[in-house]
């Protein structure tokens, strides 16, 4: 019996999180060879630690391959449409803090709203001949803001895999769903946030695959949550 | 063949109406710029090696269209149609049987309306033939009407009617018209600098900013898209929906009654609203009668008032069909107006048909059996 605890393998997530994990008494033994993706918890045996990008421990998780996984919450509800129910959040770790975000060209000095992009959508199509133009990687979550609770049916998701700022002024989206931390990169692209725009708050969580497991296992998941969430409480 | 399918199958080619066969496998693109990205997780896509978006059909309204403008069939025409649909569903079948006619280019819009209505009655009666049914109806140009009439300002009508056949949509609209949030200061200050300007010279203004900031004016949305609706709005933020007018509305909204007593009513709350309903309403009446010619019984139809799609190319009747204590339609129908130009032919060209669920036909006879 193992617990598999997947965690973000590069950047200053990693680092972020090794560093929650080690202020919580979850020191990560890091495998000698540096390019190994394996690792373990000191004193805690029977996890499993493996090192994996953020998007894929959502998945990953989801998928009930691993049974724990820090990554980002919007990557957890964009991957999964019941992310609540399958891979719920028990720890919020309170760092990698970013917004999912409607962003739209500062010149529009009518929009201000998600009202008033409704009306813009609606209008588009008979002037323009197409629908208006969404860039985006938040498939999911912009569908469910947009549609789910905003009522705006009218518009086209164009995918974005990067650099999603810059498809209104490159003219391959008229605006866009994106994450942002201080939105200077937005600014610097002459894009400003709808007053109620912001589609999530999204940070830094310890994710469960929701399944049976033995009393050895869930013994060990609580165990991690308990020294998580403490250590959380205590810097805040 | 189903025993039910072939039924139906005889029962269209009974009723006056070519019938049409399209491709399973259709391109995802019109279905997703009518219906909206909303429909993209409710469909099956796929991508063909060019790269070209493909879903299996989800519905057949579309594709008969698209097959009527690029035949260039003349009009008017029937189409009748019987075949899988497939949707994505956390429970239950993918798979369904739809059948049911579309009608094109019909311009005596209150007898194709009832014809259309009439037909998927007729329908039910035949596959269902011992079961009460209950027919709801509703009506967005008598909607869009009782607005004209009110005296509403175009942009809120345009808000107005898109939220119709939502009824949370429609209440935010209404609370937003009735009590205009204030806006935030940025706009206030470009409120006040615009009311002294004409539309010409904003648009100026903007197309050098735009052009100084890096977007191209021609791309997307114009200097002079953004200028026309920044004065409208400007014209807008002072003012607010006053009670009286939002008291009808309401009133309007909450019209429930039999089709037999439907009209009086609109006359009624016409009068009782100070306010004059005539063409709509009058298409209304003649629908009316055209249904009772028919042979359906106007007492047993009911006509919501609030009842509509809001997707944008429904204009005018819609209708459900259900088993007397059913939940789902058995049948939906409606008038589609734009939805022939939005998917390219050259000139307008009027639609109204309905859509019969085979799946829960089925599910209604094994209740019955």
């Amino acid at each position: 019996m193992t617990v598999r605890l997947a965690i973000p393998s590069k950047g200053r997530l990693r680092d972020e999180v090794l560093e929650r994990l080690e202020a919580a008494n979850l020191r990560v033994e890091l495998p000698e060879d540096d390019r190994s993706y394996r690792a373990r918890i000191a004193g805690l045996d029977g996890v499993e630690v493996s090192f994996l990008s953020a998007s894929e421990i959502a998945r990953e998780l989801g998928a009930g391959r691993v049974d724990l996984g820090v990554t980002g919450e919007d990557l957890l509800r964009e991957t999964w449409a019941d992310a609540e129910t399958r891979v719920p959040i028990l720890s919020r770790l309170g760092f990698g803090r970013a917004d999912v975000v409607v962003a739209v060209p500062e010149i529009w000095l009518d929009v201000e709203t998600m009202a008033d992009l409704d009306d813009v959508a609606a209008e588009f199509r008979q002037r323009h001949g197409r629908r208006l133009t969404i860039a985006t990687k938040y498939w999911r979550l912009t569908q469910q803001f947009f549609s789910g609770s905003h009522g705006i049916q009218v518009y086209r998701i164009v995918e974005s895999l990067g650099a999603t700022e810059g498809a209104p002024t490159a003219g391959s989206a008229d605006l866009i769903v994106d994450i942002t931390t201080t939105g200077a990169t937005l600014r610097a692209n002459h894009l400003k946030i709808l007053s109620d725009g912001v589609i999530l708050r999204s940070e830094a969580c310890l994710a469960v695959f929701a399944s049976e497991r033995s009393e050895v296992d869930d013994a060990l998941i609580r165990e991690i949550v308990e020294r998580l969430n403490e250590s959380v409480s205590a810097e805040a | 063949m189903s025993a039910l399918a072939a039924q139906v199958a005889a029962f269209l080619a009974a009723r006056d109406a070519g019938a049409v066969d399209a491709a399973i496998l259709q391109p995802a693109e019109p279905f997703l710029d009518m219906a909206g990205e909303d429909l993209r997780r409710r469909i099956f896509l796929t991508e063909s090696e060019t790269g070209e978006t493909l879903c299996l059909r989800p519905e057949w309204t579309i594709p008969v269209c698209l097959d009527h403008i690029a035949s260039q069939a003349g009009t008017p025409r029937r189409y009748s149609y019987c075949g899988e649909v497939f949707r994505q569903q956390r429970a239950g079948a993918v798979e369904f049987l739809q059948a049911g006619i579309e009608d094109l280019g019909e311009t005596d819009t209150a007898s194709a309306d009832a014809r259309s209505l009439a037909d998927a009655h007729a329908l039910v009666q035949t596959v269902l033939p011992d079961q009460s049914v209950a027919i709801t109806l509703g009506d967005q140009a008598v909607f869009e009407e009782v607005l004209t009439a009110l005296g509403l300002p175009r942009g809120w009508r345009r808000r107005l009617v898109r939220a119709f056949g939502s009824p949370d949509q429609l209440s935010a609209a209404l609370e937003d018209i009735a009590n205009p949030v204030k806006r935030g200061i940025l706009a206030e200050e470009a409120g006040e600098q615009i009311a002294q300007s004409d539309e010409e010279t904003i648009a100026t203004l903007l197309r050098g900013e735009m052009e100084s900031a890096g977007f191209s004016p021609s791309a997307g949305r114009t200097p002079e898209d953004i200028a026309h609706r920044l004065l409208e709005k400007a014209s807008l933020a002072s003012l607010r929906l006053p009670a009286a007018e939002l008291r009808a509305l309401r009133i309007f909204l909450s019209v429930k009654v039999s089709l037999e007593r439907a009209t009086d009513a609109l006359y009624a709350f016409g009068r009782g609203a100070g306010i004059t309903l005539d063409g709509a309403v009058e298409g209304f009446a003649r629908r009316s009668d055209a249904l009772r010619e028919h042979g359906l019984t106007l007492a047993e139809i009911r006509y919501d008032a609030a009842f509509g799609r809001p997707l944008d190319y429904y204009t005018g009747l819609v209708f459900e069909i259900a088993t007397a204590d059913g939940e789902r339609p058995l049948i939906g129908g409606g008038r589609y107006d734009r939805l022939l130009t939005l998917l390219g032919a050259a000139d307008p060209i009027p639609g109204v048909g309905f859509s019969a669920w085979l799946d829960r036909i089925e599910a209604a006879r094994g209740g019955a059996a």
